[in-house]
């Protein structure tokens, strides 16, 4: 299966994809993973989602409930919480801002060869 | 949900669970547990999903998901290694025991070899400053014997050794970040 992304790249910005996804609509860590490869990162597995949700909560970013789930044990849904917003709201306004700049540097078109230096 | 999840299913994600929490061992209890939970729930709803191989291949290596998850609990500081310095300290005292505990054993076997009516004191000085000597008493070929225990300088050496190995220096700076917090 070919990568999608490098996942250094995704590293960084993995907390703003999980805090936005559970702002849209709570759900388990599985559930999660599925809903990251419904937005087309289909390499992005649940060894690198569920420890990123429980570091969410520890951050006191994200809050859980345990709720029954007929297969099998209760399942641990996620919501962000009132900081998880904040760090949302902050982290995606940092993140299009950071966007807006490495676009505009590449897109401009590649040169066949660097200028020389003086 | 189209798989079946079998026993042998169940024992395969029960076995990967365990090997997590294996490698959970300094977390505390209460996370510890937590984790073992949800990622055993996680683990069948995937199993019920794509198959049991698949979601443990999606689960990843035991060892880089517990990194994962300390990194997770703890934060990204170099933490010190508990397990390490247990095992240093059992293992060695273990085996150093045992071997001086040998050498006497011969020193005083060989007295009583050299002469088997002996009588008399005997000193083993075993490992100078680090281990007490080691006095037999023997009269006519029967031997009593006290001494060789660890000097406070081996123990000192002991401590140090365990420090150095387990990295325990880190406690300090850990709780200064917590202070600080």
């Amino acid at each position: 299966m070919p990568s999608t992304h490098d996942p250094q790249l995704l590293k960084g910005v993995l907390s703003l994809l999980l805090l936005q996804l559970l702002s849209e609509r709570e759900s388990y860590g599985y559930e999660v993973v599925q809903r990251l490869h419904e937005i087309g990162l289909i390499d992005v597995f649940e060894g690198t989602v569920y420890p990123a949700l429980t570091r969410l909560e520890r951050e006191g970013r994200v809050t859980a409930r345990l709720a029954t789930s007929n297969a099998g044990p209760a399942r641990k849904y996620y919501r962000p919480t009132a900081a998880g917003y904040e760090a949302l709201t902050s982290g995606t306004a940092s993140w299009l801002a950071l966007v807006a700049i490495v676009d505009s540097v590449l897109d401009r078109p590649i040169p066949t060869e660097p200028i020389k230096g003086s | 949900m189209d798989h079946s999840v079998t026993l042998r299913d169940r024992l395969r994600i029960e076995r990967s669970v365990w090997a997590l929490d294996q490698r959970l061992y300094d977390l505390p209890r209460r996370s510890r547990i937590a984790t073992r939970r949800e990622v055993r729930q996680n683990l069948l709803t995937a199993a019920h999903d794509v198959g049991a191989t698949e979601a443990l291949h999606h689960l990843g290596n035991s060892r880089q998901l517990a990194a994962e998850y300390r990194s997770a609990e703890f934060g990204d500081q170099a933490r010190p290694a508990w397990m390490a310095a247990a095992l240093f300290l059992l293992t060695g005292q273990l085996v150093l025991t045992s071997l001086l505990s040998e050498a006497a054993q011969a020193f005083g076997d060989g007295i009583v070899a050299a002469s088997p009516n002996a009588t008399g004191t005997f000193s083993w000085h075993g490992i100078p400053y680090l281990q007490d000597a080691v006095r037999y008493t023997v009269s006519n070929g029967e031997r009593t014997s006290v001494g060789g225990a660890w000097t406070p300088l081996a123990w000192i050496i002991w401590i140090a050794a365990t420090i150095l190995v387990g990295r325990l220096w880190r406690v300090v700076s850990i709780r200064r970040r917590r202070e600080v917090r």
